[in-house]
């Protein structure tokens, strides 16, 4: 591919740092000034922030000074510069308490990626063919300008549309002030991950429309619907460390968990009680434990209050939800759900969380609810040991809920094939929904007709190689962070990091562009982005926190931003988990809903669950050898996608491990290697998101296959969330294929491989 | 008395997320092969999860343990090895000396636990990976076996560090680069010589089990084993 | 054996050293360019890495350890026949000897090759050696490798003297009949040898010495080579049946590559005179012998494994029986055992042929059965997660290197023929005397002066 030839000419200067044994001089590198105080071998520790997922935990990185080929002023040289090493958990963030999981560690590799953009790009060639020329930022911020000029001040509604991922902090008011600067209601947040359903459960059953924080360290029994909190859901971490505790943390005492999902996720495999239940019948399953409780007294309904009033029928008891009459729609033996219902109530406080594919099918809203109104059943809400909301963020302009993106991406595509000229510029930062969502929205036909589009990203990937401009942005380590995380913590927390060391590269950061293009538009823009530089911008928003009650004593304004940044942020030294309201809810309660699925059961006969996968997470990380190479913990496999299927299934589809098989649904078809496992059900395929990309550095490129681009655009009702749960396919076996897999023998009694 | 390092891990609270894994690899200056060579079987993680599946669905149930060099005290790795590139220090840990291995990788088939990892190739860093280098640790070249050395780069720090404040390492100051960043403190690190230390107290439980303990290699690893869950209402 | 004379002796085994057909460089040639293809393939591997051999882990020893416990196995040949032959006055071993030897010394030559072309980093391949160093470090005395690194190098060495000994005489044979530059050559390597009584009496007293002593060297080195195996705790090597096994399996491979060696020198040399059918039938039955005591070994080892039912071995052991490499286990039990021993025991098919069939399909199956040991042993250790799928592919390196291994024997041995008579002329005439009475005594009586 072009693409690739003119990376790889552009890394020419690159090439490869091989372990040479005779070692060969930089002959003709110059030496630049170091523009550092630096000891060479001593450590200093800076904070800084994760970004990689939505936990948002709180980092320290181990700098240290080292020689970097850089270059400056369109001259290649050595520089000596403070250089991140090492990542680790910052001991004192409320949210991961010192730790951190494995993408958190590869977050060094985005730093020092070989494929990262290295300075403005133009484009040189037909759009997505890949060729792109250098430019200068001054020039790059020129064309910005003048693309965007007509926008000031125009009427409403200009044709001004910026896409991110979920933003959070001084960026996402930034983001929002720039595009209402520019007379634009279309700021659109897109990812595959997103938690719209649980955050409107959430609002609806307790007033709080932002995802739980789960206080797993106190609790004693934790019933999970499909929400994979140990592994990609939520805030990992802080849910993890919480897990550890559960467990062995307190003497004598050790919490129980339930899993229900139709697959063994990471969270399921750690879980005492795995129970696969038919896709889509969480929510029942919910209210059937909900009704053994209230009918065999064990608690009373109205506990619940507005969250069991979400629900049909609870004043009732909920008797068409007995397990009894639920066992065989959801799969699950009646006794089991009774003695889980028992358990719980006897053994609190207990606590219920969904998540994952149960929130993501077309009765996921219903199946929130349900779970919602079990919680507060349980009695758990706002309590030690349950479910509570992270408090919001006092003195300051509040957090993400209010300055959430105001149109949806599904309405942002149906706006732009309405009215081709509805979209004039778009700016891209971090989405990548031509990945990213499935193939039936033609995302890529639909971008096409927008006549400009910049991003702002690091790397080129599906979506930004559209772009005409781009003008990439620092590293996370090299930039100014904030982060406001909505849950994973009892307290409120503000993460901020200074850059922990300066730009490899002839990057800029980008809320920085932004506000420079800011100036150069209206007065109206020069009023909500008054700052030069984003770091004052954040300096100016979180200075009302010296006031708050918080983890920094400090003598003036100056003092405070100083301590905010050595310590890695301000956090409440209150826990003030908010309290559920208790009025009547003003929506009308939810029926009980069945699952909606893509596909009629005689010709796609396999519910098909695409998943997060650990090391890849949505897809964004696939771009790190360190995530490609490091075993899936399930499958063990590296470098590649695998179908997971149950071997039962297999034999009976004539499928041996790694085999090359078909899945296809209504909307598409993917080829991948199937591993075979007992830890699905019979009638699921699960397939990891993460690879086939078709353009996203060296690491990913054309390799594996995207299950998402399969999935049927369907939407969870109530929502405008993608339900990805709700597709179903067909399997065959089309040849050999080939898995890489790190580990072998599946059992751990070698005498039971015989014959093998 | 001199340090006896130790390692347990519980594995009631492994959750199996590999964040261990990774931050050795970071740690370490472990090279990653690449798609072509780890089909091969030459991947490298000095420290990996096992994952073991139990029973036929609907009743799986799935075991995570992670498996590292049990550095251990009758270890089957350091008489086989000609040139003593693996030999045992006194502080109990079984060292590597890099530059002194041939390459006969008759240590890695004596070791039942398969933890020993050896370079086919010389390793490459694509630029500007290699920055992330930490100038702690020797990188290795091609025909070196490499194992999980307990971050002794580490050790060392904190036993220098310790001296010139002459003072003794305090339990829980060293953390290999694995304990550090797991996320539910599964694994807990220090000296088995001192008894009040964590670890000591740890791998006196009930639940205290060694892997391959019947083959008398004596390691320095314990794994606590799950634990049952008790109802409370039949206390 | 027809009588023959001392000249006609002479002729006909000097003839190879003086005329040379041009079949034979044509052939020679030929196993020449496997061998060049061998060396660079080795330094292919040198300059890229070992990572070009078929090895991972968990299988770390491939081709390469098979080989070098091969070949050192056949080395074994010379030891039987001419140091245990010797001393148990088999007469008939007289034409044998040399070829035996020759087997031996070559043979070693190749597998001692093999520990340093196995090694990750050869260019220090001489830390092995224990010589004060600067770094004040030894090698590692408790290691299995070192013990081969002393055992092969004295075997190696008694050997050479075992094989040069006995030809002192033949070469001033050579030496009277050469002219010119030969003539000098042999003149040195004759070391002034003009076959009085006292030189003949010291070279028997030197012969019988080293034929005892050469013994116990055979019986430790390969028994050494087995404890590279059964020192590690690995299921299925970790056996004490492991040294005489070995030491079995070793003679067993050497006389059927004696046999081999035999038949092709009888019919491209000419020597069907002199290698008669009595040699192959009585090799043959020594093989057959060998070929029951191997059955014997590898049943005893297969049924107490079996009986024990220790998963871990157990894993290992199903694996050969009826799993992945249950193809080349029943093939190497056909070579080594169901196909020879017909051949062997029933005397109308101990022919010539017959024996030398027999003889391929051991030294397939013996080299077979180095690598069953090593590999499937390797991919199953105790942790089922580090189990493998695929355990072992050799490349293209470790192949030509391996067939290399065996075009080199074979170009060792024509160079050899065309430079020392193969067969020990002086052994055959001082038996040539005494075969009808059928005693050969210990010490030769006074050479016949040749006057011609």
């Amino acid at each position: 591919m072009e693409r690739r030839d003119f990376l790889k000419i552009s890394a020419l200067t690159g090439a490869t740092a091989a372990l040479d044994a005779c070692g060969s001089p930089d002959h003709q590198l110059i030496r630049f000034v170091p523009e550092e105080d630096l000891i060479p071998g001593i450590a200093t520790w800076k904070p800084s922030i994760c970004t990689l997922c939505t936990g948002g935990c709180g980092m320290l990185a181990r700098v240290m000074p080292g020689e970097a080929e850089v270059v400056r002023r369109g001259q290649l040289g050595l520089l000596k510069m403070g250089l991140a090493k090492k990542l680790e958990g910052n001991p004192n963030h409320p949210i991961n308490q010192g730790k951190l999981c494995p993408r958190g560690q590869a977050g060094l590799q985005v730093t020092y990626h070989p494929d990262r953009l290295r300075n403005p790009l133009k484009r040189s060639g037909p759009r997505g063919s890949g060729e792109f020329q250098s430019i200068g930022w001054d020039e790059a911020i020129k064309e910005l300008a003048s693309q965007l000029s007509p926008f000031e001040s125009g009427k409403q509604e200009s044709g001004f549309a910026f896409l991110t991922s979920p933003l959070r902090g001084q960026r996402a008011n930034i983001v929002s002030n720039f595009t209402a600067a520019l007379k634009s209601t279309r700021w659109i947040e897109f990812a595959f991950l997103d938690d719209q359903t649980v955050r409107l459960a959430n609002s609806s059953a307790f007033g709080h429309a932002a995802p739980p924080t789960l206080d797993l360290a106190r609790s004693n029994y934790i019933i999970s619907f499909g929400a994979d909190f140990l592994s990609t859901w939520n805030s990992p971490v802080a849910q993890s460390v919480a897990y550890g505790q559960m467990r062995q943390g307190r003497p004598g005492v050790r919490g129980k968990l339930v899993h229900f999902e139709p697959r063994t996720s990471i969270t399921a495999a750690n879980a005492d009680e795995w129970l696969a239940c038919a896709p889509g019948t969480e929510g029942l399953v919910a209210l059937g434990i909900a009704h053994v409780i209230i009918s065999e007294n064990l608690r009373s309904a109205s506990a619940a209050g507005a969250a069991g009033n979400a629900i049909q029928g609870w004043t009732g008891g909920l008797a068409e939800y007995a397990p009894a009459t639920i066992e065989k729609q959801v799969g699950i033996p009646a006794a089991r759900i009774t003695k889980i219902a028992r358990e719980a109530a006897a053994n609190q406080p207990a606590l219920a969380v969904i998540g994952g594919s149960a929130a993501a099918q077309t009765n996921g809203l219903f199946n929130a609810l349900a779970v919602n109104a079990l919680n507060a059943l349980l009695g758990n809400v706002g309590k030690p040991g349950g479910t509570i909301f992270t408090p919001p963020i006092p003195g300051t302009p509040s957090n993400a809920a209010e300055l959430q993106g105001k149109l949806e991406f599904d309405a942002f595509l149906r706006q732009i094939k309405s009215d081709p000229n509805a979209v004039k510029v778009l700016f891209l930062y971090h989405a990548n929904p031509v990945f990213a969502a499935p193939a039936s929205l033609q995302v890529r036909n639909t971008l096409e007709k927008i006549p400009f589009i910049a991003s702002f990203g690091s790397f080129i990937d599906e979506t930004s190689a559209m772009a005409d401009l781009i003008l990439p942005d620092h590293s996370p380590l090299e930039s100014w962070l904030d982060d406001t995380p909505p849950s994973g913590s009892a307290q409120a927390v503000v993460s901020l990091a200074a850059p922990a060391m300066s730009p490899l590269h002839d990057t800029r950061a980008m809320p920085d562009v932004l506000l420079d293009l800011g100036h150069q538009l209206g007065p109206d823009a020069a009023k909500s982005l008054p700052w030069k530089t984003y770091d004052e911008a954040m300096k100016a928003a979180y200075g009302g926190l010296q006031k708050q009650k918080g983890s920094i004593t400090a003598k003036d304004a100056d003092d405070f931003w100083q301590k905010m940044q050595d310590q890695g942020g301000w956090w409440s030294t209150e826990e003030n988990s908010a309290v559920p309201t208790t009025e009547k809810n003003s929506t009308p309660p939810t029926k009980v809903s069945a699952p909606q699925f893509d596909g009629d059961a005689s010709d796609f006969p396999f519910h098909f669950l695409p998943y997060a996968s650990q090391m890849q997470y949505d897809g964004s990380l696939a771009n790190l050898p360190w995530m490609q190479e490091a075993p899936d913990p399930l499958s063990s496999a590296m470098w590649g996608t695998w179908v997971e299927i149950n071997t039962q299934t297999a034999a009976k589809l004539g499928i041996r491990q790694s085999d090359l098989i078909e899945v296809a649904s209504r909307h598409g078809s993917l080829r991948a290697p199937a591993f075979l496992t007992p830890a699905i059900a019979p009638d699921v395929i699960a397939m990891p998101v993460g690879q086939g990309h078709q353009n996203y550095t060296r690491y990913a490129t054309s390799r594996g296959a995207n299950p998402i681009s399969i999935l049927a655009p369907m939407t969870v009702a109530g929502t405008d969330s993608l339900a990805w749960a709700a597709t179903r396919v067909k399997v065959s076996r089309v040849g050999e294929g080939k898995l890489i897999l790190f580990g072998g023998g599946l059992n751990e009694q070698p005498a039971e491989i015989r014959h093998r | 008395m001199a340090h006896q390092w130790g390692m347990v891990i519980d594995l009631d609270r492994c959750t199996g997320c590999e964040a261990c894994v990774v931050a050795c690899h970071a740690e370490n200056n472990i090279s990653t092969v690449g798609a072509d060579q780890a089909a091969r079987g030459r991947a490298k993680h000095w420290i990996r999860v096992e994952r073991y599946y139990e029973g036929e669905f609907p009743d799986v149930k799935t075991k995570f343990m992670p498996v590292l060099c049990q550095q251990c005290g009758n270890a089957p790795c350091e008489p086989v090895c000609p040139t003593f590139a693996s030999y045992h220090t006194q502080e109990g840990l079984n060292g590597q000396i890099y530059n002194r291995c041939i390459g006969t990788r008759y240590c890695a088939n004596a070791c039942p636990y398969n933890v020993r990892f050896f370079n086919f190739y010389n390793p490459v860093w694509d630029k500007p990976l290699n920055l992330q280098l930490n100038p702690d640790v020797s990188l290795r070249e091609v025909g070196i076996m490499e194992k999980c050395t307990f971050c002794v780069q580490r050790i060392k720090a904190a036993e220098i560090q310790a001296q010139s404040e002459k003072r003794d390492v305090k339990d829980g100051e060293i953390q290999p680069a694995c304990v550090q960043s797991c996320t539910t403190r599964a694994m807990v690190f220090g000296d088995l010589n001192d008894p009040e230390s964590e670890v000591s107290r740890l791998a006196r439980s009930h639940r205290a089990t060694r892997l391959l303990d019947e083959l008398g290699t004596a390691p320095k690893v314990t794994y606590l084993q799950r634990d049952s869950w008790h109802d409370g209402q039949d206390v | 054996m027809t009588d023959k004379t001392s000249d006609q002796i002479n002729r006909d085994l000097l003839n190879p050293l003086f005329e040379t057909s041009g079949r034979y460089w044509l052939v020679l040639s030929c196993f020449v360019a496997i061998v060049i293809a061998a060396v660079f393939a080795f330094a292919w591997q040198v300059y890229n890495g070992i990572g070009v051999a078929g090895i991972r882990r968990p299988v770390f020893w491939g081709f390469y350890i098979t080989n070098f416990v091969f070949w050192i196995g056949l080395s074994h040949a010379g030891t039987l026949i001419s140091a245990i032959l010797r001393l148990c006055n088999a007469t008939w071993r007289r034409p044998v000897t040399r070829c035996a030897e020759v087997i031996t010394v070559f043979a070693l030559s190749i597998g001692a090759l093999f520990p340093v072309i196995h090694l990750g980093r050869p260019w220090v391949a001489f830390w092995l050696i224990p010589y004060p160093s600067e770094r004040f470090i030894w090698p590692n005395i408790r290691s299995p490798l070192l013990w081969d690194f002393f055992a092969i190098n004295t075997y190696l060495i008694g050997s050479v003297t075992f094989l040069l000994l006995p030809i002192i005489p033949d070469f001033a044979v050579v030496r009277d009949r050469a002219t010119g530059l030969r003539k000098k050559i042999y003149r040195i390597l004759a070391l002034g040898w003009s076959g009085t009584p006292k030189q003949w009496h010291r070279l028997e007293t030197a012969m019988h010495i080293m034929a005892i002593a050469i013994i116990p060297v055979a019986v430790s080195v390969h028994s050494i080579v087995s404890w590279d195996f059964a020192m590690a705790p690995v299921p299925m090597w970790h056996s004490t049946i492991f040294a005489p096994y070995f030491v079995c399996g070793a003679i067993f491979s050497g006389i059927a590559a004696l046999i081999l060696a035999m038949a092709f020198l009888r019919k491209f040399l000419h020597l069907e005179e002199y290698l008669l059918p009595i040699h192959f039938e009585n090799l043959g039955k020594l093989l057959l012998v060998m070929s029951l005591l191997w059955f014997y070994f590898v049943f005893s080892e297969r049924l107490t494994t079996w009986y024990g039912n220790e998963s871990s071995e157990m894993a290992v052991f199903w694996l050969t029986q009826t799993g992945r490499f249950s193809p080349l286990f029943w093939l190497m039990v056909f070579c080594n055992f169901i196909l020879p021993v017909p051949i062997l025991a029933i005397k109308k098919l101990r022919t010539i042929a017959g024996t030398a069939i027999a003889s391929g399909a051991v030294v397939l199956g013996m080299w077979l059965e180095r690598y069953l040991i090593i590999v499937p042993s390797l991919s199953r250790k105790y942790l089922p997660y580090a189990y493998v799928t695929n355990p072992y592919k050799p490349t293209w390196v470790e192949i030509t290197i391996t067939a290399g291994t065996f075009a080199g024997l074979i170009m060792l041995y024509m160079l050899f023929s065309k430079v020392v008579p193969i067969i020990s002329m002086w052994e055959l005439k001082a038996g040539k005397q005494h075969v009808v009475a059928g005693t050969v005594p210990l010490i030769a009586p006074a050479k016949e002066v040749e006057a011609d």
